[in-house]
């Protein structure tokens, strides 16, 4: 079932339109949020990466994109060598099963009124796994296998802090042996001494079944800690995208620069200098012309107010959007 | 060190009224702020550090909270024994606050300009067209382009950075002395939060006001504040200055927060977590809060809660405390 490239995803021009509705009357228009703008990445069996940026930068909706959960406006998404764009639920279904979702919020995403046993055996049900014997031995080692105690299976979400509920996600999660999780922002609404716990336990995971994780946050220090590669988005686009070592050690998009450079490091004196970018990020509804960060760079040139950069590769496996950086031949001339 | 205090906390007390009972939120806190210093009032969710700013103000919502014991003195008086009249006048003016959520803490249907406006007449008796000529600087001050045209905008209409960034300009209206920030940048993107503690930096040196920070991001502390107090379920457990404190953790639960954080730099090694979980306000035992998570609780530890004492260059709530040596590693 490999694909041809060997990697479990592939994911080429990948793009997400919304369209708003404003005004009334004859001066009712129709505007393009294009939250998404042709994003290619591909992702390793047993492979991290993460995915990187700030509210609106379209990394979330990648995620979904990637599941199905939305369905794309154009490119293509390639799972295990099949391409998944077009297909059709019913053709879906069973690769459905092979990758899964968890969500940030541990107290929105798990059914009030289930008990922790139905709750980790409902993908089992849905998906006609096993009889009702066999699925009550498979939740109990799901929640062993994420640090519940077996005891825990008749209780309702309510009776879990946050840490435990955002495991009774994942043992949901891992029900039907999936390959790829797609993980947004699990600890980003956990407290900071449960946050450890968590990553420990996705650490655990990724190394012991093998899965592979698309690993969307905006915490650049957990992004550091779990994954192998990281890819950096700004306003529906990758603008960077290199190995762990490289992209923390020498970021060359000057986003990527100010993005590291403005977390605050929780050591007396260890602080970098900082630097601080002027304005907001433009609106996704009203982009600027050529490269979407020109209007915050503290390095734009006349070029970027033109022209888009492409993600170029630089290095091997160092890729970035910049026209400081233009691969040999890259940039073509106007 | 730096004089007499501006603002004295003293054994403050909060009870909160739940469906379940009534729970201490601020457990007998004690701190003295300086002129001119950033103090850091560190803990994660429930610890209780925005309820003691909202009760320095008096802003605790009542009911369900009540101030049940303490004094905050300022300038000679208790402003737990004021009258609400009489705090009015220091409240938004010699001492302010400034909230994580903008959005909830500006009215939506007054322009920015407005709201500053009606902070300066009431504080400082300005006419409309002095208020409005002072909020235009204000605005230009905390780093809004084109204050003039900014003054007629609504909420709404400005990014959740600018929205704190107005924020910010109401409390500094009036040349506040103290000012009380509680997780101001929390609800912000990591290049908008650089943004916004970039300016408070720049105003706190400038202005020289004390500023009190309230945040669960340590990194922020290290950056920003002088001094630090670590908050754990209702209580201070350790004081100090960032240096002391971050370079060596006394209480077990400080320094299980600072190893449980990954690094930016250096090798990524598995995290130490701390284990379990933040003890509900209703179900805390005799001892020390943290004695079921901590890994070197004893039975003294669960007899009676440790009060919180000198120790060197620090003050520590710690049954262990006296066995913290400098070089920060435990003796026996």
């Amino acid at each position: 079932m490999s694909g041809p490239a060997g990697s479990l995803v592939e994911v080429e021009g990948l793009a997400k339109s919304f369209f708003l509705r404003s005004g009334i009357g004859l001066r009712r228009v129709r505007r393009e949020l294009r939250a998404v703008a042709g994003v290619s990445f591909t992702l390793d069996r047993g492979e991290t990466l993460g995915l990187v940026g700030e509210s609106g930068c379209g990394k979330t909706t990648t995620g979904r994109l990637l599941l199905r959960l939305l369905e794309p406006s154009a490119g293509t998404i390639r799972f295990a060598g099949r391409e998944i764009q077009a297909l059709p639920e019913r053709a879906l279904r069973p690769l459905r099963r092979r990758m899964q979702i968890i969500f940030q919020d541990p107290y929105g995403s798990l059914d009030p009124r289930m008990t922790v046993e139905e709750i980790v055996a409902e993908p089992l049900v849905v998906h006609g796994v096993g009889d009702r014997a066999a699925r009550a031995r498979r939740v109990r080692e799901l929640l062993d296998r994420v640090g519940l105690a077996t005891a825990h299976a008749d209780r309702h979400p309510h009776e879990f802090s946050g840490g435990q509920r955002q495991r009774i996600g994942i043992a949901r999660a891992l029900a039907l042996e999936p390959e790829l999780l797609v993980l947004d922002e699990p600890v980003s609404a956990l407290d900071v001494s449960i946050r450890a716990q968590v990553v420990n336990l996705l650490a655990d995971l990724k190394r012991d079944l093998g899965l592979a994780y698309l690993f969307i946050s905006h915490d650049l220090a957990i992004v550091r800690h779990l994954c192998e590669r990281v890819a950096v988005m700004y306003l529906g686009r990758i603008v960077e995208l290199a190995p762990k070592e490289r992209l923390y050690r020498e970021p060359l998009h000057p986003y990527t620069q100010a993005l590291l450079s403005a977390i605050p490091v929780p050591r007396p004196g260890g602080r970098r200098r900082r630097i601080v970018l002027a304005g907001d990020v433009p609106s996704p509804l009203d982009p600027p012309s050529g490269c979407p960060f020109h209007t915050r760079c503290p390095r734009v040139m006349e070029l970027c107010r033109r022209i888009e950069p492409a993600l170029a590769e630089v290095r091997p496996g160092h890729r970035v959007a910049c026209h400081l950086h233009a691969a040999p031949g890259g940039v073509v001339a106007v | 060190m730096r004089g007499a205090p501006i603002l004295s906390v003293r054994d403050l007390t909060t009870e909160l009224a739940t469906e379940r009972g009534r729970f201490v939120a601020v457990d007998g806190v004690s701190f003295d702020l300086y002129p001119g210093e950033v103090l850091g009032i560190v803990g994660e969710s429930g610890c209780g550090k925005s309820m003691t700013a909202l009760s320095i103000l008096g802003l605790v919502p009542q009911p369900p909270g009540r101030i049940t014991g303490g004094r905050v003195l300022f300038e000679g008086r208790d402003l737990l024994r004021l009258p609400e009249r009489e705090l009015q006048r220091i409240r938004g003016a010699a001492i302010s606050m400034i909230f994580q959520e903008p959005t909830t803490s500006l009215n939506p249907v007054f322009t920015i300009g407005d709201q500053i406006a009606e902070t300066l007449r009431r504080h400082e008796r300005l006419g409309r067209r002095a208020a409005r000529a002072r909020a235009v600087e204000l605005l230009a001050k905390v780093g809004i382009p084109a204050p003039a045209e900014r003054l007629d905008a609504y909420p709404h209409e400005l990014s959740g950075g600018m929205r704190q960034r107005v924020m910010i300009a109401i409390a500094l209206a009036c040349n506040p002395k103290v000012l009380l920030a509680d997780e101001p940048t929390t609800a912000l993107d990591v290049t908008i939060q650089a943004q916004i503690l970039d300016l408070l930096e720049r105003l706190q040196a400038e202005l020289g006001m004390a500023v009190v920070i309230i945040t669960h991001d340590l990194g922020i502390v290290a950056e920003f504040a002088h001094r630090v107090l670590v908050m754990y379920a209702g209580r201070v457990i350790e004081e100090g200055s960032v240096d002391a404190i971050f370079d060596r953790p006394a209480h077990p639960y400080t320094r299980g927060l600072l190893a449980s954080l990954p690094d930016l730099e250096g090798e990524s090694e598995r995290l130490v977590a701390i284990p379990g979980s933040v003890p509900q306000l209703g179900e805390l035992g005799p001892g020390c809060r943290f004695a079921p998570r901590c890994a070197f609780a004893e039975a003294a530890c669960r007899a009676a809660d440790p009060p919180l004492l000198r120790v060197g260059d620090r003050a520590v709530a710690c049954v262990r405390a006296d066995r913290v040596d400098p070089a920060g590693e435990r003796v026996a």
